[in-house]
């Protein structure tokens, strides 16, 4: 019997088909792991690592609103292309979140379980002319919503005071940088209350989030510049009472580079820059980012005397509050950009954003505190949660 | 076992009389006669050279059988089961060099099968051009070897021999010859053919390598010649070679140089540098006046950067801001200005506006960036897009600090804000620094090729030099080698000039100004730029106080860091954005090219200059 010989053309046209089935496959393309949950706006797939993690990350993905979920449900929430900075409601109800817009924002909420968006602050406004000619606006930013531990206030940052500060900036123009404001979330429409000020010229404040346990406590990321040559930009960690200025009106307002009076005290110094506090479960520890000369790190410090908020704007408390982070912060990881952490449920993980393959994506590590030395470590290595990116700007939240 | 014949796909028998190609099915070009073809022989195993010694008249091909013969005499043995060799005519471009070609064809050595059988289907193949061209080549041909016969893989001459009339004598269907269809006996043999050929051979084989590799070329470098008019000439005359008028009277700099830019004396680049957001009187300005100085004897290079608001003496337009010498009279007086005033030649300019980096940043897919700060303005010029046209409209802008993905626009408006720090142009400058730096590191990425043509583009219109190419391509080159630790960098800030307010009667009456400090700037000119006595401090207008006045004071220049952190100490970012900006500079080898090192250069000239310090 004659073997029968495949034709030059034969292999040439199973070879080309071999090459199709190759690419549709995507077998020898970058390697993705997990379930794909997303396409990006660049046309990238955003896939999650499900078997990594338990509970559920609520984060943004090229502008849409998603929860990843370990037990294989996760969904796509808002899909709208403009929202950010997700923050669920301490009963697991509601998700508060930003939608923004050419000249304004929006803060929103929907359901956990999806829905329909409700608006319940629009930032939407006009441009005017003032008295003198110059052009101003009612349009105003509304951004990184934060729910009261009882889940009746939501807080956010905003310019809404931006044309009541003159007197008190020395400045003709008016005040943009963000300051943290709260307002019932079943009245949203009322008179907000001032909980943080911000100091003039960097862009306000960032990061807001309460300590679990001390309603009486909040942190936030606060960006200004040094009081003497107001060129040095110092970013650093406050914390205060929030209920400190409304009780006592008349006394705090903001103001420039080292004027202003409030009750915010800092709790990192300025030697360098320290941003995106997260409080731990038990409220006992800090994690944070610090920007170094070439890269970032994740660190961890214990959180200063409760006191320190009950007495600010007191040289020896500045003094005490700043003593945690100068000598027991713990370095958990260096590298080129880490950003936005969150501590999982149990205390036990870390989750965090870092580059990896040239986009921004999700990682988890193992954390443990030695109480022997007061510091916390890493345990194994970290593990990417997601590929293909997510919205490095916009904070995840992680819950049961 | 007889393969399939394809239908259509095999020659037909001729029986019609010698020299007469029956055109294939579906083609109605008539083949010309094909003058020798009852003249071939047919030999079982014929030797190689017997290929060779065929001889056609008007056809040359002949002599080059001994190279596929040689090559490679085993492949084309007699008895390979077919499929054991593939005909080379899977594409057309192999295709279009085989069979019958005219007197000035060349069959290229990488072509060593060549199948007769098809090949009379072109039609346009014997007698035609050296190169028939692609579109010669039927889309049938492909198929007609997929069924390569039995027939043809018996018939050893006829398969090496490129000159056969393919179709003269038969065909698979059976025909006239006496081998059973294959129609090779219609014309008697001719054995002094052989040594006829040998003796006549024209061309020998070297020429014949020589002229199919300057064919190569020819077609290589045509390719790319086409391929570059296609994609680059267009971008590229739109940014080079953009001279400008002298003015009446001005003597040429470059009068009296020979050779290419840097095999004279010490040529001056004047770097401009705008950012296109102050246009609401229908011209740029130059933000950035850089004076780059190329000594090429001694390979050192410096940068004099002048302050956008120096007050001096714009020629014919009395006294203003230096920055606005360029919106008033574009480079020439721009030019004019520093050259006038200062007494510093200007052989070349270079223009550069930010917009196209930020066009660039598009098209690449956007830059990933650690915004410093949070980014709040509420006039920002909103003039891209619908509003391009609009120099009065105004958008608020809002960017939350830390690391992310900025797209073009955002990335513009991150670095265009003017109101959203309080050290104004001095942020603001950080910012450029940051972006300009995450599009080198975008640049560098290798998957770029696709998108050089596209880039080229969007840069006309936002980059303009009156260097030629191969002045660039210099430029270039030279950049590799530089040092950067051994520029030297002088910023006329203080202590060479002070703050003030433009006295009333001039340009910018009541405007904040920079005074430069003659005493103190002319002798740091000179000695860096080698002036001598030509150094002046013509800044007063008609006045002229400080002309002529020179000295030759010792060096004092200052560095770059030096002047950065005199006026802003300890300050981290700035300090990481710079170093981070400038660490690829004379990075040598890891720039192949030194585009790199080039942009560089330019970059640091341009984007980060001191100047935009001043707060």
């Amino acid at each position: 019997m004659k073997r029968k010989t495949l034709s030059w053309s034969t292999l040439l046209w199973l070879a080309l088909v071999a090459l199709s089935v190759q690419g549709c496959l995507g077998i020898g393309s970058k390697a993705t792991t997990g379930k794909q949950v997303a396409t990006g706006s660049n046309g990238q797939q955003v896939s999650v690592n499900q078997d990594v993690f338990k509970g559920k990350f609520y984060l943004t993905i090229s502008g849409n609103l998603y929860v990843l979920s370990g037990n294989n449900t996760s969904q796509e929430l808002v899909k709208t292309g403009n929202v950010s900075d997700p923050a669920v409601s301490p009963d697991g109800k509601w998700v508060a979140f930003i939608q923004s817009y050419k000249q304004y924002s929006d803060l929103a909420v929907v359901s956990t379980a999806g829905g329909s968006v409700r608006v319940l602050r629009s930032g939407n406004g006009k441009f005017y002319l003032n008295d003198g000619g110059f052009l101003h606006d009612t349009y105003y930013w509304y951004e990184q919503p934060l729910w009261s531990p009882d889940g009746t206030k939501i807080l956010f940052l905003s310019d809404l005071e931006k044309e009541d500060w003159y007197t008190q900036t020395n400045e003709d123009a008016p005040m943009l940088d963000l300051q943290l404001f709260s307002v019932p979330f079943a009245s949203p429409m009322d008179t907000p209350t001032d909980i943080a000020y911000a100091a003039y010229g960097d862009g306000g404040d960032r990061d807001p989030s309460y300590r679990p346990g001390h309603p009486d406590q909040i942190i936030y990321t606060h960006y200004t510049y040094d009081s003497v040559t107001e060129t040095q930009q110092e970013i650093q960690l406050f914390m205060e009472n929030p209920t400190t200025i409304s009780a006592h009106p008349d006394t705090y307002y903001p103001g420039p580079p080292g004027g202003g009076f409030d009750p915010g005290i800092a709790i990192t110094d300025t030697s360098s820059e320290i941003m995106e506090p997260a409080f731990s479960p038990d409220g006992s520890a800090i994690a944070y980012i610090k920007r170094g000369n070439t890269s970032m790190s994740l660190n961890v410090m214990p959180v200063p005397p409760a006191t320190i908020t009950q007495t600010p704007n007191d040289a020896a408390t500045e003094k005490m509050a700043v003593q945690a982070f100068q000598t027991q912060s713990s370095l958990l990881l260096d590298q080129l950009y880490v950003e936005q952490p969150v501590w999982s449920p149990d205390g036990k993980q870390i989750a965090y954003y870092t580059y990896t393959n040239d986009t921004f994506d999700l990682w988890i590590v193992n954390v443990v505190y030695t109480a022997k030395t007061g510091k916390y470590s890493t345990q194994g290595s970290p593990i990417q949660v997601t590929s293909g990116g997510v919205d490095g700007a916009s904070r995840p939240v992680w819950t049961n | 076992m007889q393969p399939a014949t394809p239908g259509g796909d095999q020659p037909q028998e001729q029986s019609a009389a010698a020299g007469q190609i029956q055109p294939k099915r579906g083609m109605s070009l008539v083949l010309p006669p094909w003058p020798d073809a009852r003249s071939l022989s047919v030999h079982e195993t014929p030797p190689p050279v017997e290929q060779d010694t065929l001889k056609q008249p008007g056809v040359r091909q002949s002599d080059q059988m001994p190279i596929y013969a040689q090559g490679q005499p085993a492949a084309y043995s007699p008895g390979l089961v077919p499929g054991q060799f593939s005909p080379p005519v899977s594409s057309p471009a192999q295709g279009m060099f085989q069979g019958p070609v005219g007197p000035q064809a060349f069959v290229p050595p990488q072509n060593p099968i060549a199948p007769v059988g098809p090949r009379p289907a072109t039609g346009a193949l014997p007698g035609g051009p050296g190169f028939p061209g692609m579109n010669q080549v039927p889309a049938n041909v492909g198929s007609a070897f997929v069924g390569l016969n039995t027939n043809m893989v018996s018939e050893p001459p006829n398969i090496f021999n490129p000159h056969r009339p393919p179709v003269v004598s038969g065909a698979a269907g059976g025909g006239s010859g006496d081998r059973g269809g294959r129609g090779r006996g219609d014309g008697p043999p001719r054995p002094s053919a052989r040594k006829k050929h040998k003796k006549k051979r024209r061309v020998p084989i070297w020429s014949r390598v020589v002229i199919g590799v300057l064919l190569l070329l020819i077609v290589a470098l045509g390719s790319g010649y086409w391929y570059y008019e296609a994609n680059y000439a267009h971008a590229l005359s739109s940014i080079v070679g953009q001279q400008v008028q002298l003015a009446p009277g001005e003597q040429n700099p470059n009068a009296g140089r020979t050779g290419d830019i840097l095999s004279g004396p010490r040529i001056n680049i004047l770097l401009l540098g705008s950012d296109t957001d102050e246009k609401f009187d229908g011209t740029y300005i130059a933000q950035t006046d850089i004076v780059l100085t190329i000594d090429p004897a001694s390979s050192t290079v410096g940068m004099l950067s002048i302050p956008r608001d120096f007050y001096l003496n714009v020629p014919g337009a009395g006294m203003h801001k230096l920055d606005e010498a360029y919106g008033l009279g574009g480079v020439d007086l721009s030019r004019r200005t520093i050259e006038d005033d200062f007494g510093i030649p200007i052989n070349y300019y270079a223009w550069i506006g930010l917009d196209g980096f930020i066009k660039v940043i598009n098209e690449v897919g956007g830059v990933d960036v650690d915004v410093l700060h949070p980014i709040v303005d509420d006039d920002y010029p909103d003039d891209v897009g619908s509003n391009a046209n609009d120099p009065y409209a105004v958008k608020r802008l809002y960017l939350a600090p830390g690391p992310q993905h900025l797209d073009g626009p955002t990335a513009l408006e991150y670095v265009r804000s003017r109101h959203a720090d309080l050290v104004g142009d001095f942020g603001r400058s950080v910012r450029q620094q940051q972006v300009l730096s995450a599009l080198k590191t975008k640049l560098s990425n290798p998957d770029i090729f696709n998108k050089l043509s596209a880039i080229a583009n969007d840069m006309t219109g936002y980059l303009k030099t009156d260097m030629q190419l191969p002045d660039i391509l210099k430029l270039m080159n030279f950049a590799r080698s530089l040092d950067v630790n051994k520029i030297n960098k002088l910023v006329l800030g203080p202590p060479y000039s002070s703050s003030g307010t433009a006295p009333a009667g001039g340009g910018d009456a009541g405007a904040s100004v920079v005074f430069p400090d003659c005493a103190k700037i002319i002798p740091a000119i000179s000695q860096m730029l080698d002036l001598g006595s030509s150094a002046v401090c013509n800044i007063q207008g008609d006045t002229g106080s400080n002309n002529g006045v020179a000295s030759t004071a010792s060096q004092t220049t200052t560095p770059l860091s030096d002047a950065v952190s005199s006026s802003q100490s300890n300050n981290t970012s700035l300090s990481t954005t710079v170093s981070n900006a400038s660490a690829t500079l004379g990075s040598g080898s890891s720039d192949l090219y030194g585009v790199s090192d080039l942009l560089d250069l330019l970059l640091m000239g341009v984007f980060e200059s001191p100047d935009a310090l001043q707060l």
